[in-house]
């Protein structure tokens, strides 16, 4: 017993090291998607017939990929095309290509957050914008988004828990991320049970922390009276 | 003030996304890529400590010394590594390959550096000897992509005998699934089984081997754009000449296989290799793993 506890204590440097890669992909990948979650969310919302039907397409098509696909798929063939017509430029390093990769894929599943949220803001608050003066920009900008991006946390930290996992296939094309860090002590040491619970309970840690944080930003940036937004409120209407 | 912040936060997340983008490695003419599934002891495996340690990873560094280029080393996945070096996003590919007709055209190979023989493993109380072990209706394990899966392909489905191929992501994950008593045997390279009956502590076995003589060999790019071969060849005769390969031999396959040793050894010693001694090195290497008197650099 001492024996597994001390081997479990060994193993948390290099665990802790892939953990650390795990949350360094989640967190940009979360980021990329972010911007072209809102745009995309965006664009089907209030874009002109064509460009939303671009951002749907966009959207449908990468919500249809599986994730190992895509990123065998761009990994190679970027490195195929640099080295086919000698475009160093093209030479991402493999950490970069998964940020991508997850990015694009985490954005098209952003976008339909956003677009929820976008779509519970009542077109009367717009009318009442433009009404003021506001130009279109402006009321996207100072009335929709304010209260959408406040709107869609609950559903963001969804995505969070759901890409954090989802970063253990970032291997296939060589980013060594928590999961492999368990698969190369498992592999040495024959403790495949041992390292892999170790492994689940720091995934349990990681996505505990994050909706944890994300939860606290939701309270801080909560605005009083704001329909669906605190908890107490619900439970004191009913 | 507020709106001020919310640009920031915008500008550094842009700032972070292309900055992701921007750190293209430099072209160095003089560094190349091993890539290797750091995962199947003693030919590759990553020690206590996190460094890449083993057989096929040595070679690599000694004759990158012998040779004067670097080289970096590369952890990716078994399947992905001939695809990327096709890509040329790895220049040598180092992982135990066997040379095979099939992988031939799509890769160049160098001169063969290693033997190996496919082995059956079985529980040791199971009495299953290597006819048993391929009953049909057996369950068979191996990893995804390897010859030992191919020959179970070859060698006894199409020859009509139905037994159930399972395939593994790695090796000791199909060892786990044997000794669980999920599967009935697992068709691997010797070496690897070697290791693999030490670490059970008796529960596994070699019920036989299989005389497949396969050869293992580095791998370039189809028409080694780099001309590599020539300087692994080379390298490697000059190790052969210089007593290193025996020296490496010796402390990687010796009797002993102790994983956890090495650990300790490598520590000790790759300062050797940092001063571009690699006879020095592969001597006391040796000399560490038998557990002898060794010099520190």
């Amino acid at each position: 017993m001492l024996e597994k506890l001390r081997l479990v204590w060994e193993s948390l440097p290099l665990l802790l090291q892939g953990a650390i890669v795990t949350l360094e992909l989640t967190v940009s990948l979360l980021l990329v998607g972010l911007v072209l979650g809102v745009l995309v969310a965006l664009g089907q919302v209030y874009g002109p017939r064509p460009l939303a039907m671009l951002m749907s397409a966009y959207e449908r098509f990468f919500r249809a990929m599986p994730i190992l696909v895509l990123l065998i798929v761009v990994n190679f063939g970027l490195a195929f095309v640099a080295n086919t017509y000698q475009w160093d430029w093209l030479r991402l390093p493999t950490f970069a290509v998964a940020v991508l990769v997850f990015g694009l894929h985490s954005s098209a599943y952003q976008s339909q957050i956003f677009r929820g949220a976008i779509q519970a803001i009542k077109p009367g608050q717009l009318l009442a914008a433009r009404a003021l003066g506001m130009t279109r920009l402006q009321a996207i900008r100072y009335i929709t988004l304010p209260q959408a991006l406040r709107l869609a946390i609950p559903g963001w930290s969804n995505e969070y828990s759901g890409v954090l996992k989802d970063t253990s296939f970032a291997f296939a094309i060589g980013v060594t991320e928590l999961a492999r860090q368990g698969w190369q002590i498992a592999t040495r040491t024959r403790e495949m049970f041992l390292i892999f619970i170790t492994v689940a309970l720091i995934y349990l840690v990681l996505t505990y922390l994050g909706t944890w944080l994300l939860e606290l930003v939701e309270r801080r940036v909560s605005v009083p009276g704001l329909a669906g937004q605190r908890r107490e409120e619900h439970g004191r209407v009913i | 003030m507020r709106v001020s912040v919310r640009w920031a936060v915008v500008v550094s997340v842009l700032a972070l996304v292309l900055g992701v983008g921007g750190l293209v490695p430099q072209a160095q003419t003089q560094t190349f890529r091993v890539c290797s599934d750091i995962a199947w002891p003693p030919f590759e495996w990553v020690d206590a400590k996190g460094e890449f340690v083993g057989f096929d990873l040595d070679v690599m560094r000694i004759i990158a010394i012998l040779k004067g280029y670097k080289i970096t080393i590369q952890n990716l996945g078994f399947d992905s590594i001939i695809p990327a070096v096709q890509a040329g996003q790895c220049d040598i590919g180092a992982s135990g390959f066997t040379i095979t007709e099939e992988r031939k055209r799509v890769v160049d190979f160098s001169d063969p550096y290693w033997e190996s023989n496919q082995s059956v493993l079985v529980r040791a109380d199971s009495g299953l000897n290597i006819i048993t072990a391929f009953r049909p209706g057996n369950k068979i394990g191996a990893q995804r992509g390897t010859t030992g899966a191919a020959w179970v392909e070859d060698n006894v489905i199409k020859q009509g005998i139905a037994v159930e191929l399972k395939l593994y992501e790695t090796y000791p994950l199909a060892e786990q699934d044997l000794i669980n008593k999920q599967i009935h045997a697992v068709v691997e390279d010797e070496p690897a089984a070697k290791v693999a009956v030490k670490a059970s502590k008796g529960v596994l076995k070699i019920a036989g081997i299989i005389m497949t003589e396969e050869q293992f060999g580095f791998l370039v790019r189809k028409g080694d754009p780099h001309r590599l071969l020539p300087r692994i060849n080379d390298g490697m005769k000059e190790m052969k000449k210089k007593g290193i390969w025996n020296n490496l031999v010796e402390a990687y396959f010796g009797v002993d296989v102790n994983l956890e040793r090495i650990t300790q050894c490598w520590a000790d010693l790759k300062g050797w290799l940092d001063k571009n001694q690699p006879e020095a090195y592969a001597e006391n290497l040796a000399a560490c793993m038998a557990g002898e008197s060794y010099k520190k650099p």
